[in-house]
């Protein structure tokens, strides 16, 4: 038998310094984030135990749905489908531009690029709520202020993972463009935007799919749709009402995912 | 230059090609950012018409030789004319219009993948073509028939219609000289255009070449870093090393000692397609 000649394998990296930091920084976040007196979060354990009875009658009751609620659910809900469809198509609309002018290979000229990230930071920054809030103060109570909402908030999310898909997919094809005397406009128009149709599509569904959770929410600081209702019942303490309309938001959460998780499959 | 893109078409014939233009460099240095000086000095003058080679070791310069002449990268200093234009200097609208007159293909291709053949063929057209009309996303007529006769002299016109990922890299590399055809330049570039592909579509893709350089009179400007095809497909040939010209001749006459002071090393099987 022959005896394989000897390897010339370079040193491995050491990484257990790396590691130990890693833990070390993790255990010093959680102990700061937990302890009061250092300025954490006050985590009572024993609330819990001490309420639980409160909390179990209202659970006993969610699990004895009421279904007599559910022809008064009709309207709110198709609102709430509504306004989700509408704040997805409007948000999609604007995000094509920004997402184009938000990304590196797309828009070279840094000030603008700067200034719209810069906005879409801000915009995303602030809370559904807080927007719900302050436009419901504005336009009055409504599906006006929730769709304005849906707006903003899908912008946010929509042009952020839109233009980083942009920015590290291969751009090859812009040289090609510039070579042949292209504007950057014209070159983002007819190869850049099929480029990102997919990854724009899949986050526009995406974003559907989000803004009937949050619509439902939105409801309650007035801004319309189905969390009107759950406001309402809820004040009543009808939590086997409030069963039958969650319930109801499940069914459509889930045929929703359904169909756009089928939907992108299409896309790829 | 508007002449160039209106001219009247003869019945049937390929879109008529412009005059094709002459090229000169005089004394053109290219020093990048980092400090790089990847072209020193080199001064070259290519007569209208003409099919000519550059050949060099990777790193000796032949891209960024090719790219001064669209002006893709800028010459730090000395002087690049293509045709009537200067191109050292020029900027925004001129810049694109003297590119509009400048056919380039690219060892990758450089397709929009997820677009339409036919889209990225239209991207020829975008100098001739005002940026408000392209953003509605209808190409006038004239241009839809100029871009369908340039797929069809190449032989992909049945691939009209499919996303420029799905073809093979022959056919891709094909659909990128339609895309440059469609431009109906004065002179073409290629930038090794066929180093990414197996030796049959290799030559098959310089003999396309050729016959646009024969057939139209395109001036043609290829980089390539195998000696037999430049000797075969080739008149006139250029040597680069280090980013100097070290040779300047007729191509079909380059021996082997001549590759060897261009390589500065003995001549290897890989500097040969067909070995
Ligand atoms: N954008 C750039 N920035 C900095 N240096 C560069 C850049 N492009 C090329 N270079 C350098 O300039 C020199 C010449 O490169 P160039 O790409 O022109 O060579 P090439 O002959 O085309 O090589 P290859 O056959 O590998 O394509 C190399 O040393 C390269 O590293
Ligand atoms: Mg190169």
């Amino acid at each position: 038998m022959t005896t394989a000649p000897q390897l010339d394998i370079p040193p491995r990296p050491r990484t257990w310094p790396r590691r130990a930091l890693i833990a070390g920084a993790v255990l010093v976040v959680t102990v700061l984030t937990t302890t009061p007196a250092l300025g954490g979060v006050e985590i009572d354990l024993d609330s819990i135990a001490r309420n639980w009875g409160n909390g179990a009658s209202r659970i006993a009751m969610l699990f004895q749905p009421d279904w007599s609620i559910l022809p008064r659910t009709w309207e709110p809900m198709l609102e709430t489908l509504e306004m989700a469809l509408i704040g997805t198509a409007v948000s999609a609309a604007l995000a094509i531009p920004l997402s184009l002018w938000a990304a590196r290979p797309t828009n070279p000229g840094n000030p603008l690029r700067m200034a719209v990230r810069f906005v879409l930071n801000v915009v995303r920054a602030v809370p559904d709520l807080v927007y719900a809030t302050i436009l419901v103060a504005m336009v009055g109570v409504g599906a006006l202020p929730g769709i304005i909402t849906l707006v903003l908030f899908d912008l946010g999310i929509v042009v952020k993972l839109v233009s980083e898909a942009i920015d590290s997919s291969d751009s090859s094809y812009m040289e090609a463009g510039r070579a042949a005397g292209g504007t950057q406009t014209q070159i983002n128009r007819v190869t850049a935007l099929p480029q990102a149709w997919p990854a724009f599509a899949s986050q526009v569904l995406y974003s559907l799919e989000l803004n009937v959770r949050v619509s439902a929410i939105l409801g309650l600081v007035g801004a319309g749709g189905i969390g009107r209702l759950i406001d309402e019942v809820r004040g009543f303490y009808r939590y086997d009402a409030l069963s039958t309309i969650i319930l109801l938001l499940l069914v459509v959460v889930i045929l929703i995912e359904v169909a756009s998780n089928y939907l992108r499959k299409r896309l790829r | 230059m508007r002449q160039h893109t209106t001219q009247p078409e003869a019945e049937g014939a390929t879109p008529s090609a412009s005059v094709p233009w002459p090229i000169a460099l005089d004394q053109v240095t290219v020093r990048y950012p980092n400090g790089v000086v990847a072209l020193k000095d080199v001064s070259l003058r290519v007569e209208p018409g003409e099919m000519i080679s550059v050949v060099g070791l990777s790193g000796s310069g032949k891209s960024t030789m090719i790219r001064t002449i669209n002006g893709l990268v800028p010459a730090t200093s000395g002087t690049v004319t293509v045709g009537p234009h200067t191109v050292t200097g020029l900027s925004g609208r001129q810049l694109r219009q003297l590119r509009g007159h400048v056919g380039m293909i690219f060892q990758h291709f450089n397709l929009a993948d997820r677009a339409s053949v036919y889209q990225n063929v239209l991207v020829g057209r975008f100098s001739h073509t005002p940026t408000w009309r392209t953003l509605l996303g209808s190409a006038r007529p004239a241009d839809r028939d100029i871009a369908m006769r340039a797929l069809d002299s190449v032989g992909m016109l049945e691939k009209v219609w499919q996303r420029g990922g799905a073809l093979s890299g022959g056919q891709k590399q094909r659909v990128a000289i339609a895309r440059a055809l469609s431009q109906e330049p004065a002179v073409m570039l290629a930038d090794e255009p066929v180093a990414s592909l197996d030796p049959p579509t290799a030559h098959s893709v310089m003999a396309d070449l050729q016959r646009i350089n024969q057939e139209r009179g395109l001036t043609v400007l290829v980089n390539l870093h195998l000696m037999d095809l430049a000797r075969q497909y080739t008149t006139r040939m250029i040597g680069l090393r280090e980013g100097r010209l070290v040779y300047d001749g007729p191509a079909a006459d380059a021996t082997d000692a001549d590759f060897e002071e261009i390589y500065g090393r003995p001549i290897q099987v890989k500097d040969r397609l067909d070995r």
